[in-house]
């Protein structure tokens, strides 16, 4: 027979499995130091990348007076003074992954917390409808 | 009113109806206006400018995640962009890979909006986007929305730009460079404008959470007039040429699109708002319960009377919601019992 609390509770958590539930199902599956990890060399590797198409638009943004200036100008301070823009602008973007991917991790497991309760919920729902029919059986 | 609500329950029923045709429906044509502005605007790649693709792409989006609009829309601005020349595409290439690579890596929900955005502006009705993302979405959509107004002032000055870079000779590729980059970043109106669209989405959604009655609907007027507010002070400070009337204006079509979303996506009454307080063992509850404006549609009931006992059976059909009816019935019934 169809039990109506089941049933709602089996579309709520067939939905979120759905969408947000196979997400967080995702992260959930990394310690939080790993997954943290993992985003942020991700960011890193991003950054550099966008880093690297900044550079070469700088450089060609006035390429005649870069190449003109390239023989007067100190290379070694020139490269210091990229690399160290090139380490702020990743560490940025680093510790500001560092957060939202925690803040992230964090709400996925929250929400996982109630997705495992609302499915130790309908087990308990199984268990009483089956201890039910035995006992009507039983009686028979 | 009542016909308000009964319009509405019609339109949601069907929605709910057909969702799984009228969401691709809404997909297609989301995508064909996103890529058909693009060909209109920019054109530069002829063989893009052409209906059967337009058509065939956005038949694709239609059954394709959301992300596959943002996908086609950049492919195309940047074809565009390498039609008219490379160094355009490199700078294209350089803000789409800052928007999809390091804004949207941070989790950006509502994504579809950094097409939206830029769909609207061309439109121009942009102040809308604002008001509709603060009502609907978390303060987390104006990465998108902020995204999505870079994208149009990248456009807008590669088509401004497009006269100028076209006399230039190949060579000149530093000179095109600095036309691209200079005209984005020496345009004060995209700072203005990314900021009053963030400060707008914040203060929407902030007074719309607010436990106060018809908050939403002072969401959407106060979020329209500190748009307007901020994009004056702008104007002020860096002299970015808004218009005031077009501000006003667009300002007044972003409150009755946004009263018109918040009547289909809620559509609360506040003059029979409860307010109820309880405990349990760890909390007291202070709960406000605010109904919803619902219509229930008459429904006509047929009441069979079988009067066996007076040897004849009649049918009768009774009007439920009508009390002048049930009189009726009174008089009828004891009219029957004087004749038998």
């Amino acid at each position: 027979m169809l039990n109506e609390e089941r049933v709602i509770l089996m579309t709520h958590m067939a939905s979120y499995e759905k969408g947000e539930g196979r997400k967080n199902m995702k992260i959930a599956n990394y310690f939080r130091g790993d997954y943290v990890t993992v985003q942020v060399l991700k960011s890193i590797v991003c950054a550099t990348i966008c880093y690297a198409a900044f550079f070469a638009l700088y450089i060609f943004y006035d390429f005649e007076g870069f190449m003109q200036d390239l023989y007067k100008i100190d290379l070694f301070a020139f490269a210091k003074n990229v690399l160290r823009y090139y380490v702020i602008v990743v560490a940025v973007y680093a510790i500001l992954t560092y957060f939202v991917s925690t803040y992230h991790y964090v709400k996925a497991r929250k929400s996982l917390k109630v997705y495992y309760y609302n499915l130790k919920k309908l087990g308990a729902l199984y268990n009483e409808e089956r201890n039910e029919s035995l006992s009507v059986g039983g009686h028979k | 009113m009542t016909e308000l609500l009964e319009i509405r329950d019609k339109i949601k029923h069907f929605y709910s109806k057909y969702e799984v045709f009228i969401l691709p429906i809404i997909k297609l044509l989301l995508a064909f206006l996103v890529l058909n502005v693009l060909n209109s605007k920019m054109g530069y790649m002829t063989k893009l400018d052409n209906m059967a693709i337009v058509l065939i792409v956005a038949l694709m989006c239609s059954f394709l995640p959301n992300g596959s609009i943002i996908l086609f829309g950049v492919l195309f601005s940047l074809l565009h962009m390498y039609a008219l020349s490379l160094e355009a595409a490199a700078v294209g290439l350089c803000v789409y890979m800052v928007v999809l690579l390091l804004v949207f890596r941070l989790g950006a929900s509502d994504t579809i909006l950094v097409v939206i955005t830029p769909l609207l502006c061309s439109m121009k009705i942009p102040y809308v986007i604002p008001v509709l993302a603060g009502l609907f979405c978390t303060p987390s959509s104006a990465l998108p929305v902020g995204c999505g107004v870079l994208v149009y002032y990248l456009l807008r000055t590669t088509v401004a730009s497009s006269s100028a870079i076209n006399v230039m000779e190949d060579t000149e590729f530093s000179a095109k460079l600095r036309i691209l980059i200079d005209g984005i970043i020496r345009d004060k109106a995209l700072l203005v404008t990314i900021a009053a669209f963030a400060i707008t989405i914040f203060v929407v959604y902030m007074i719309r959470r607010m436990s106060i009655d018809y908050a939403w609907s002072i969401a959407i007027v106060a979020g329209a007039m500190v748009d307007v507010v901020i994009l004056l002070i702008g104007d002020l400070m860096y002299d970015i040429n808004i218009s005031l009337g077009g501000a006003l204006l667009g300002s007044i079509l972003a409150v009755l699109i946004a009263a018109v979303a918040d009547f289909f996506a809620r559509g609360l009454d506040y003059r029979r708002t409860e307010k109820v307080q309880f405990e349990d063992d760890e909390y007291y509850y202070y709960v406000k319960a605010v109904p919803k404006m619902t219509f229930v549609t008459p429904e006509r009931t047929v009441k069979k009377i079988n009067r066996s006992r007076y040897g004849r059976s009649e049918v009768r059909r009774v009007v439920a919601d009508n009390p002048a009816t049930d009189l009726e019935e009174q008089e009828l019934d004891s009219e029957l019992e004087e004749l038998f």
